[in-house]
């Protein structure tokens, strides 16, 4: 899949929001007006914070370097309504496991700010909120 | 990325989606939505919850104490559920997971007809069109600012007594509500401000419910994509209960900005859900947009 289609997904998932929203939900600017959807990163850590507030949820995933420094990134998610019954929870989502994950990085130049695409994890479980094929992870940074 | 590149992009999503994610179900459906614009959101999601219960408007208007028509009820709402579980315990992003009538072999999702859009005395329609480019800095909806009256649409919940109706909106923006006294006054304080909801009256003209709604702040617009307004908007909603259903309209008379009057009309369904609180809502993104680049959201 191309970057370009990946990208169409990740606006589907916010056009979604007004699909099946009240009239003021339908309101949103573009995943592209934030982020680099022609390029995604790798990282392998644990989520040590979600915030579960509207227009999107965030996810804060620590990733530790070679020094053992832990770095914490903060990545811009789906609507929380997106996932009303779906079982998909905060506190699933923090359950300490490590994961690799993919995502697209700011276009603005932020250190440590994306949109998530994928949560992998070592038992081949996986939480793709991305939406369609989910992208090869590439080498962690 | 244009608007109409954005917006085309996302029906290619979802088509994409259906094939590869979920093969058989009706995200190709769901899609379709996106490819006549002007029957998306939001008239189709209220058509969604008409076609949960078909024959609403046939059954009988209920009525309170008061002899008044009985409004009391869940009247719109979100589906959610639109990340769903695929095996034993892992999740995705599935557009058709959740929604009413699409599953496969299902009769295919309603249709609803656009809304007219309001029409702009012509020196003022260059401004609309400035603020929709704009949109992303433009519209403070998207800055977890209220979207106010009329923008927040008909109440998703109403609570009625004798003396009052109160609104009530779970809202990507926050929770929301107004409370209305029926066969009230409009405030006389010279020094009232405007606020996002305005000073609501209402009273009932046969078995229709009027409520009329002034003081309503020009920070707000009448809708998505730059329709903004003047200070001197003037608001009225009729709501009728037929059956099961309440027959809603708005109408907009903004006579310094627009040329007539603006009215659109919804069917609301009882719903058998309970409203749910929304998230609250907190900017996270002011800072980062680096273009205007924004879904086309047709009303």
């Amino acid at each position: 899949m191309t970057n370009n289609k990946r990208l169409a997904l990740a606006a589907a998932a916010l056009l979604g929001a007004g699909m099946f929203a009240p009239a003021p939900l339908a309101a949103h600017h573009a995943v592209s007006a934030e982020f680099n959807a022609d390029k995604i990163i790798t990282l392998k850590g644990v989520v040590s914070k979600v915030d579960w507030v509207n227009p999107h949820i965030f996810v804060y995933f620590d990733v530790k370097d070679d020094s053992g420094k832990v770095t914490t990134w903060r990545l811009q998610s789906l609507p929380p309504l997106f996932f009303k019954g779906s079982g998909l929870t905060k506190e699933k989502l923090m359950d300490g496991s490590e994961a690799t994950i993919t995502a697209y990085p700011a276009k603005d130049g932020t250190d440590d700010f994306g949109f998530l695409l994928k949560l992998s994890y070592p038992d081949g479980h996986f939480y793709n909120l991305g939406g369609g094929t989910a992208p090869a992870p590439g080498p962690t940074k | 990325m244009k608007i109409s590149l954005a917006i085309h992009a996302g029906i290619a999503g979802l088509g994409l989606a259906a094939m590869s994610a979920v093969p058989g179900n009706a995200f190709g459906q769901a899609a379709n939505y996106g490819q006549a614009p002007n029957y998306g959101p939001p008239a189709t999601s209220y058509a969604l919850e008409a076609a949960r219960y078909p024959d609403a408007a046939s059954k009988p208007t209920p009525h309170l104490a008061d002899g008044q028509p009985d409004l009391n009820g869940v009247w719109h709402h979100f589906f959610g559920g639109l990340v769903a579980k695929v095996g034993d315990n892992s999740f995705e992003l599935n557009f058709g997971q959740h929604i009413p009538t699409a599953k496969a072999g299902g009769p295919p999702p309603p249709r609803a007809k656009p809304d007219p859009a309001p029409e702009y005395k012509a020196q003022f329609a260059a401004k609309v069109k400035a603020l929709d480019a704009n949109q992303v800095k433009e519209d403070r909806t998207l800055h977890c600012m209220p979207p106010g009256v009329p923008r927040m649409g008909p109440p998703q919940e109403i609570v009625q007594t004798a003396k009052q109706v109160v609104f009530l909106y779970a809202d990507l923006t926050g929770n929301h509500w107004r409370v209305i006294p029926v066969n009230g006054q409009h405030s006389t304080d010279p020094e009232l401000e405007a606020t996002y909801n305005g000073d609501s009256v209402a009273h009932w003209d046969g078995d229709t419910l009027v409520v009329d709604v002034t003081h309503l702040t020009d920070d707000t617009w009448l809708g998505d994509n730059g329709l903004y307004h003047s200070s001197k908007l003037h608001v009225t909603e009729r709501l009728r209960r037929v059956g099961d259903t309440i027959q809603y309209s708005m109408t907009a008379d903004d006579p310094v900005v627009l040329a007539k009057p603006w009215t659109i009309t919804r069917t609301l369904t009882l719903q058998p859900d309970l409203l749910t609180e929304a998230a609250p809502c907190v900017d996270n993104d002011a800072g980062h947009y680096v273009n205007s680049e924004h879904h086309d959201n047709a009303r």
